[in-house]
């Protein structure tokens, strides 16, 4: 009896392997989209190593943290590599979560019965901007420091909860090593374990519904459509492209390292150039150009209410995209998809020109 | 709110606002406010006066003047029949007066407890005092320096003897080469200091740290300094310079030829930021104003400590320039940072050094700093030969995955056929 046979006998394993085989993928000119979301979460997995073998070195707190990571990259066999291929990662995850975002947006995909597949996966984006915030403050560097300083004092913006909302983040009045420990909390622990949870929901609903096809695709006839099978062809093309995605993180690594910087010093005044990561960039670029009141709310305030009434907006879609839920065309929201890549580019671009 | 209080508040307001002017009546100031609107502003003895300093404290004229400050309406009793009357005070007379309240401990103490009381003994030993006295009305007295009718706290920036104003203020005569023909000294000392790393630290960076002239000179005691003491009045500040030099043997040969010290290498009134090249004998060392063209000794000496600095120099120059280029390939090098800070702060060490003319000093200190230095060069070495290593492992970690990606690659195609043949 091999191992297989004797796992079978307990629990059904073959009829995963059976689901696997059986599963198809369509093929048409939008099949590379697909690779979107499995690089994304190939990306999650080497974050997930990574981060593993950084615990094993890091040790939180204002007196400790910076001079743990500087001695995993100078000192700790490979730690260089290690912290490297993290940061980077990091990176990469956002861009491609951004980007399997957009194209589930433009294929419609979020359509009926797909919804709670959109809910879930907004709800890892958020998750994943919400790592990428608390691990940026990890190696208390100065512009860690400051960029969270700021990033929290925008959130104290928020009507109503902004005093709560900026204490829960700094537990306390400024960023201190607390802050810095509360981070390291929701970045190793909490996070990781809801992310978890909503991606084993993400990833059941897309193997339980299957790949989404563009309307315009549903309406050419079963026989007329070209599939191919998931295991093994769709499979090794997704391995292929997270070997060159690999690559790529190795030449970054070696090539573009994240300089440490030197200690956050809460008694200095922040450097120039003071800015968040490149995704939070467009808002905090749209925040700066804001002015001081419109109508009678203040500018910032008015930035956070579009943003978050934005948010709100764009989780939604699946429920207020009417036409796509019948099946129909649905240009208008399109054409809202089209004005908001633009519109985040040319800020981002804006935050880092000028 | 009632109308009364209103106005009793504005009042008071206007009464607070307007504090400089003392609130008492005097009639030194009553008849002299008239006088003085009938001059030129440069003339008006009142124009400054409600900030002097004595007025503040509640001084007035008549403490300084005499005569009586209520006569309001007579002018005799006032002044001219008033024994008191002082009028206007003498030059000669001045150090007495001012010091009849200055130099008393016992009042002084009211104003401050650490108060200095010695200024009029010390005016009297100075070479203004001393000419004073032998009948020179043309020597800075007490108000020269410090003003009359206006005078600030020394430690008011508006005051002429505030040490950024000081310069300025020993210039007003020392600069002045017909007003000083007749003491027969050079009236270049504010140029020279102007230029002099001293001046700009002063007076261009405003440094309060840096010497002005009565930091050197003295100030109520002001005299040129003795040769024997100029190395203690450097010596000030620049401690172990002044304490090896003093020690060394080149210390007894200068007293002995009237050398000054300090000032026979590096200058006075001008001193400049000194370099090495002081010590370039190729290049006009400063040894070579004594000792011409002569090798021997001390040529051997200079060319030694020349060269060691150069040396030193040359191999921070070298981590600096590897640690550099670590910095920007992002190779984590920060701790050698303390190698490359004490090898610079030996350099230093070895500089002060040279001022006690004895090579195995120099050589000692130095050699701290060999050791520092090789530590960074080797660190940064190290760190550049890492990154050169971690380029070679990402190529051939590249290579691997590049063939696994044809290898895949292939594979798809492989998979592709399969599954179009059995489409078929």
């Amino acid at each position: 009896m091999s191992i297989m046979d004797w796992i079978n006998e307990r629990v059904n394993i073959r009829g995963v392997s059976e689901f696997a085989f059986k599963k198809k993928v369509p093929v048409f000119y939008g099949t590379i989209w697909y690779y979107l979301g499995g690089v994304s979460l190939f990306l999650f997995a080497i974050q997930l190593v990574t981060g593993i073998l950084l615990l094993l070195y890091y040790q939180p707190g204002a007196a400790t943290a910076f001079e743990s990571v500087k001695f995993i990259v100078s000192k700790v066999a490979f730690g260089w590599l290690i912290r490297e291929v993290h940061a980077w990662s990091a990176n990469l995850f956002i861009f491609f979560a951004f980007l399997h975002m957009f194209t589930v947006f433009f294929a419609k995909a979020y359509r009926k019965p797909r919804e709670m597949t959109w809910f879930s996966g907004m709800l890892l984006l958020i998750l994943g901007m919400g790592f990428g915030f608390s691990g940026y403050l990890l190696p208390w560097n100065e512009l860690a420091f400051f960029a969270t300083k700021i990033g929290s004092d925008i959130a104290g913006a928020v009507p109503f909860v902004g005093e709560f909302l900026l204490r829960l983040l700094r537990a306390g009045d400024e960023v201190t090593g607390a802050t810095l420990t509360r981070f390291y909390g929701f970045h190793i622990a909490l996070f990781p374990a809801f992310f978890t949870l909503v991606l084993g929901i993400h990833l059941i609903l897309v193997q339980v519904q299957g790949m989404s096809i563009p309307p315009e695709l549903e309406r050419i006839p079963e026989k007329h459509r070209r599939y191919m099978p998931f295991f093994p062809n769709f499979a090794i093309r997704d391995a292929l492209f997270w070997l060159i995605v690999l690559n790529i993180i190795a030449l970054l690594a070696v090539f573009f390292p994240w300089e440490l910087g030197t200690k956050a010093d809460p008694l200095a005044s922040a450097p120039a150039g003071i800015h968040p990561e490149w995704y939070f960039m467009f808002m905090f670029q749209t925040l700066k150009l804001i002015p001081g009141h419109i109508f009678f709310i203040e500018g910032e305030l008015f930035g956070l209410l579009i943003f978050a009434f934005g948010t709100i907006f764009w989780f939604l879609v699946p429920l207020l995209d009417r036409k796509a839920r019948r099946g129909q065309r649905s240009r208008f929201w399109t054409v809202i998809g089209v004005v908001l890549i633009v519109y985040m580019i040319m800020m981002t671009l804006w935050g880092y020109i000028v | 709110m009632k109308f009364s209080n209103v106005s009793l508040l504005i009042l008071i307001i206007v009464a607070v606002a307007s504090s400089n002017t003392p609130l008492t009546k005097d009639a030194c100031i009553d008849c002299h406010r008239q006088l003085d609107e009938e001059q030129d502003v440069g003339e008006q003895i009142l124009k400054n006066v409600f900030q002097d300093i004595h007025l503040q404290v509640g001084l007035s004229c008549a403490d300084c003047h005499g005569g009586n400050p209520e006569a309001y309406d007579d002018e005799d009793e006032a002044m001219w029949d008033n024994p008191t009357f002082i009028g206007a005070i003498s030059r000669r007379d001045q150090p007495e007066i001012c010091g009849s309240c200055h130099s008393d401990p016992q009042f002084m103490r009211q104003y401050s407890a650490s108060v200095q009381t010695d200024q009029v003994d010390q005016y009297w030993t100075s070479q203004h005092g001393k000419d004073l006295l032998n009948g020179n009305d043309k020597v800075a007295t007490c108000t020269n320096c410090h003003g009359v009718h206006g005078i600030y706290p020394v430690k008011d920036p508006r005051s002429p003897v505030y040490p950024l104003n000081v310069p300025s203020t020993c210039a007003q005569c020392h600069n002045d080469a017909e007003y000083m023909s007749e003491f027969n000294i050079p009236t270049d000392q504010y140029y020279l200091y102007r230029t002099s790393v001293h001046g700009k630290a002063l007076l261009d960076r405003q440094s309060l740290t840096a010497p002005a002239c009565n930091d050197c000179h003295g100030n109520h005691g002001a005299l040129p300094p003795d040769v024997v003491h100029i190395a203690d009045i450097c010596g000030t500040c620049h401690v172990n310079n002044s304490q090896l030099f003093q020690k060394s043997h080149l210390n007894n040969i200068f007293l002995k030829k009237g050398f000054g010290q300090c000032e026979a290498c590096h200058g006075n009134h001008g001193v400049k930021k000194p370099s090495d090249e002081y010590l370039n004998w190729e290049h006009g060392a400063v040894c070579l104003q004594c000792h011409g063209n002569t090798t021997g000794n001390p040529k051997e000496l200079a060319d030694l400590f020349y060269h060691t600095i150069d040396s030193l120099k040359g191999q921070i120059s070298l981590a600096e320039d590897l640690m550099g280029q670590a910095e920007q390939k992002g190779m984590e090098i920060s701790d050698l940072y303390f190698p490359l800070e004490k090898s610079q702060k030996v350099l230093i060490q070895t500089r002060t050094s040279i001022h006690s003319f004895n090579k195995d000093l120099l050589l000692e200190t130095v050699k701290d700093g060999f050791i520092a230095t090789d530590e960074a060069i080797q660190g940064a070495s190290l760190a550049l030969t890492e990154f050169d290593q971690r380029r070679k492992w990402l190529f051939i970690f590249s290579l691997i995955i590049t063939y696994l990606i044809v290898v895949v690659y292939f594979k798809i195609k492989d998979f592709d056929r399969r599954h179009r043949n059995k489409n078929k």
